[in-house]
């Protein structure tokens, strides 16, 4: 089956609410992230929880196949916050939604809430936050 | 109460490091992995991806609190300037007054080799027991 045509990020509402994803972060995966960051805290593998990073990044990387970033794009804030602890392995959904959009001097402001949620449970155990910066057509991010 | 102090965390990027990040978060902007396409934006060439540089700072946080941070930690910043390949990352924690909650917050930061400030925020956690 054809991958379903990207959106670009800056064509999005305000509001937009992205299709849920189902994702599984699995233990090689995560050694793949930290291997990345070169992060060996070794608590990772010794209690099974992942680095609450490894899981936004992933979903961050999951919604890159919903839509696409004009050229020149740029991630220019990030919040997280933890409620629970993620299992490495745990079955994830992750939901988004473009909560902020706002455009001035040739930029436009995307703010992406991504809320993901271990299966079973009620609430989610991550919340994040990320700000974009994007160029409107026809023009460039500022040296 | 006072807030334990936090190890830095110090990280060198790599072009490498920057590829295998790609692979790993799914994020291949051409900006952090084509180097012909950098050099034509106004920065000159290729630049980490933000959130492999803010990895150091959760790295940093869970050597000092373990599953409590992984549980329970709360990250809010803003990418200042980008980290480039070759740049030495210095990621730093400096305690404030714990919370009413009992919190511990830190305002956070990495800096590049140069003293450049390339991320700056806060990072906030509740100690377990």
């Amino acid at each position: 089956m054809a991958a379903p045509a990207r959106v670009l990020l800056t064509e999005l509402p305000k509001g937009h609410e992205f299709p849920a994803i189902d994702l599984q972060v699995t233990q090689d995966e995560i050694a793949a992230y930290a291997d990345a960051v070169g992060d060996d805290n070794e608590i990772y593998a010794s209690v099974g929880l992942a680095p609450p990073l490894a899981i936004a990044a992933r979903a961050l990387g999951a919604l890159l196949e919903l839509m696409e970033l004009p050229a020149g794009t740029l991630h220019t804030g990030q919040e997280l916050t933890c409620r629970a602890a993620v299992p490495i392995g745990a079955r994830l959904r992750l939901t988004g939604r473009i909560a902020q959009r706002s455009e001035r001097a040739g930029l436009i402001v995307s703010g992406i809430e991504l809320a993901i949620t271990i299966e079973g449970d009620d609430a989610p155990a991550i919340f994040a936050k990320s700000t974009i910066m994007s160029p409107t057509k026809g023009s460039a991010l500022p040296s | 109460m006072t807030a334990p102090s936090v190890e830095s965390v110090v990280r060198t990027i790599t072009q490498e490091r920057i590829g295998r990040y790609a692979e790993a978060s799914g994020d291949h902007n051409p900006i952090h992995v084509d180097e012909a396409f950098a050099q034509a934006t106004p920065f000159g060439g290729t630049i980490a991806h933000g959130m492999l540089v803010l990895a150091a700072i959760s790295e940093m946080m869970t050597a000092a609190f373990g599953a409590a941070w992984l549980s329970g930690g709360r990250l809010r910043i803003r990418f200042r300037a980008p980290a480039r390949p070759g740049d030495t990352v210095t990621a730093s924690a400096q305690a404030q007054s714990a919370r009413e909650d009992g919190a511990f917050r830190y305002a956070v930061e990495c800096q590049n080799q140069a003293g450049e400030v390339l991320i700056s925020g806060t990072a906030e956690v509740v100690a377990g027991d």
